[in-house]
């Protein structure tokens, strides 16, 4: 027993000497030192889609001399935890991703006023003089990648397997697939179907859906399915692929991420959040940060495997209507919420 | 170890005491340490600094007044599902629907504390609201758990199979509560989650600018509450009774049937508590999402606690600064959080075969094995 109390208490000396070994965090709370954290959503940071996309923005920071570091959230409980860390530490600009983290960034930019907050996804109702609110316009990579299928369906029939229209960029995303079809060949049939009859913890991880109504639409002859709702719509692209039929991802260039349907993956209606995020921190840097609602830009994957399927005119079509939409010649008509 | 007995002087009643406390913490001691150098073998293996990891772990969890802030916010779910589990496995019974228990406490306590103004007219004084409230929680928990207790005790269906059915019930009942009549109505608003409650319903916090609310010290005062059940009432007896021998207990008179049933709706009560202090206290709302887990970790925390009160709560004390302190680990030297997931299951492993622990340090098994279920012939 002796021998065991002297154990234990060594073991209580070690333990309460520990916190002198923690490492030395960065010194961010100085002027010259710019510090960029990023805090995820519930997930990790190499989820091949939202959190790393805003990472990998934040990392190009590195060529500005910054200092960049992320948190994981692993429960809801701990954004506002999470964001403090950041800012308790003295960094000057903190990125914060995805929508449900929108009231926590808003809470905290009260509360630390010399901090920069970029809000990915967070649509800024009201504008906050030190949050950013990173936004796209996925109405115009809908409208891309629409435009794409009209010009390359040989049925003259294509759809769209979405998560539920309550949430608005998913809805953005389908009604631009719908209008960029119109704009090339108004006799091309789109059916644009949402998941709005499951719960939100359902509607973007529902698969098996996905793929039974992609494949519903493809025996009414539908030969391009654009899947856009998180895995949901992964399974609706899926079925397509196998089903030998186009499939077009949604949000990052899913042919990197979708391997199972990559053979077919046409292309992906793309948030650029890369360069979105990393503008907005150059921004900041430059104490210029612009407060309220910030567009990033929209894009379409490249064909990758299917290069060679796709004629040269379509190609430069596609080139066309990008530059049209980016420079405001051409508008896609679809309102920012639904009515 | 055991050699210098007859030369020392013999130990009063509180040094028996603390002998004892020290012989029942042992194996769950070692067993976190075991898990904590495994977890560091898996760190340095992974490239990462163990000593550094564990530094900023202890710096998160312990390291300011905020940080111990942030570990009592995250230690007063987990005491109060660990009592609920405990408490149950003092009765012989394993309640392992502690995860549905609590989210249905939880959405009863948001139901009460946002709809009820409206409904009645009024605005009900915190005096009686944040009761109300917190009572609603405790008894739909109790309700909720005294479905499979009953079964149990009346048919001998085992709790085991019914609480985990009773979890899914639950947990998709709340999904299409939150996603359906009680979500919050807010045009700017698409995420699946009660509106938040009235101010009069909101546990306080105990310091001005930290998180940690009143329901940490209602947490603690519980585990006093479930200990003075246990062992200073006659009510108490009769569980343990039941838990250490049905049969010698039918035949010493008691109630099994009823008091079968009456467990679990104790421990279904403590699991509702924990839920209605979530909303409370802390979120003031109740989101699909919120509170994920929280049930069963209080399993390992139980078992962890030798379903001793006092145990529990060091346990959870333990598992809440864990969880906390992981985001400075990560902040600090990028090791992820998944490691504490890692070590709280190697934990629950030790814990739960202890006869690993007990080979490896040669310890004599001294005490009675604890039974943590019986009805499949065991």
């Amino acid at each position: 027993m002796k021998k065991l109390f002297s154990v234990f208490a060594l073991l209580l000396i070690v333990a309460m000497a520990l916190p002198a070994c923690a490492p030395a965090a960065a010194d961010c709370k100085s002027e010259e030192v710019l510090c960029v954290g990023l805090v995820t959503d519930v997930g990790k940071i190499d989820d091949k889609s939202f959190n790393q996309s805003a990472w990998e923005g934040v990392k190009l920071a590195e060529e500005l001399g910054a200092t960049v570091q992320y948190i994981e959230t692993t429960d809801a409980k701990d954004y506002d935890k999470n964001i403090a860390t950041f800012a308790d530490e003295g960094y000057d600009v903190i990125v914060t991703v995805g929508f449900a983290l929108g009231e926590a960034t808003a809470a905290a930019a009260a509360k630390y006023p010399d901090v920069d907050f970029v809000g990915v996804d967070q649509f800024q109702a009201e504008a906050i003089a030190n949050v950013a609110g990173l936004n796209f316009p996925e109405d115009q990579a809908g409208f891309l990648v629409g435009a794409l299928a009209a010009m390359m369906s040989e049925t003259g029939k294509i759809g769209a397997v979405c998560g539920t229209d309550a949430v608005p960029p998913v809805w953005r995303f389908g009604e631009g697939y719908r209008a960029g079809a119109a704009y090339i060949d108004p006799a091309v049939e789109v059916n644009v179907v949402y998941h709005s009859d499951v719960g939100f913890d359902k509607t973007f991880v529902d698969p098996e859906w996905g793929a039974a109504t992609a494949n519903s639409m493809i025996d009414k002859g539908v030969d391009t399915v654009f899947g856009c709702g998180g895995k949901t719509g992964n399974g609706a692209v899926t079925a397509a692929a196998q089903a030998g039929k186009y499939g077009i991802g949604v949000d990052t260039d899913q042919y990197l991420t979708l391997p199972e349907a990559a053979p077919r993956m046409l292309s992906s209606a793309m948030k650029m959040i890369t360069p979105g995020v990393y503008d907005l921190i150059k921004l900041s840097n430059d104490g210029a940060l612009p407060s309220g609602n910030y567009f990033g830009k929209a894009g379409y994957a490249p064909f990758h495997d299917l290069d060679a399927e796709v004629p040269a005119e379509v190609k430069a079509k596609m080139e066309e209507i990008n530059a049209a939409l980016v420079g405001g010649s051409l508008q896609t008509g679809v309102p920012p919420v639904k009515p | 170890m055991q050699g210098s007995e007859t030369k020392e002087k013999k130990p009063g009643r509180a040094g028996k005491m603390f002998r004892s406390a020290m012989d029942a913490a042992l194996v769950p001691l070692l067993a976190i340490f075991t898990a904590l150098v495994i977890g560091g073998i898996i760190i340095w293996m992974a490239g990462g600094n163990p000593i550094q990891a564990y530094a900023g772990l202890f710096q998160g969890a312990f390291g300011s007044a905020k940080a111990l802030s942030e570990t009592a916010v995250w230690a007063t779910p987990y005491i109060l599902a660990g009592l609920a589990v405990a408490l149950a496995f003092r009765g012989g019974l394993f309640n392992i629907g502690a995860e549905g228990q609590l989210a249905l406490g939880a959405v009863a306590a948001a139901w009460v504390g946002y709809a009820l103004p409206g409904l009645l007219g009024i605005t009900i004084p915190a005096i009686i609201h944040i009761p109300l409230a917190i009572g609603m929680g405790i008894l739909f928990g109790a309700i909720w758990a005294a479905i499979p207790g009953a079964l149990k005790a009346y048919t001998g269906a085992h709790e085991v199979i019914n609480t985990i059915m009773m979890n899914y019930i639950a947990l998709n009942t709340v999904s299409f509560l939150l996603n359906g009549p009680m979500k919050d109505k807010d045009p700017n608003n698409v995420i699946a989650r009660t509106p938040e409650i009235a101010l009069t319903a909101r546990l306080p916090v105990i310091f001005p600018d930290l998180r940690v609310n009143w329901g940490f010290i209602l947490a603690l005062f519980c585990a006093w509450l479930v200990w003075y059940l246990l062992w200073k009432t006659t009510l108490g007896f009769e569980i343990r009774t039941v838990g250490a021998n049905p049969d010698a207990a039918k035949y010493a008179g008691i109630n099994v049937k009823w008091l079968i049933t009456l467990t679990m709706a104790l421990s279904g009560a403590l699991a509702g508590l924990a839920g209605a202090i979530e909303v409370v206290g802390l979120n003031y709302r109740h989101e699909l999402g919120f509170s994920l887990g929280y049930g069963f970790d209080a399993i390992a925390i139980a078992l962890l606690g030798k379903t001793h009160p006092a145990g529990v709560v060091l346990a959870a004390i333990l598992f809440g600064g864990m969880r906390n302190g992981a985001t400075r680990m990560q902040f600090l030297t990028q090791i992820p959080v998944d490691v504490i997931s890692v070590i709280q299951a190697l934990i629950l492993l030790f814990v739960a075969a202890d006869e690993i622990i007990r080979y490896i340090y040669r310890i004599k098994q001294k005490e009675e094995r604890l039974v943590l279920t019986r009805g499949w012939g065991g």
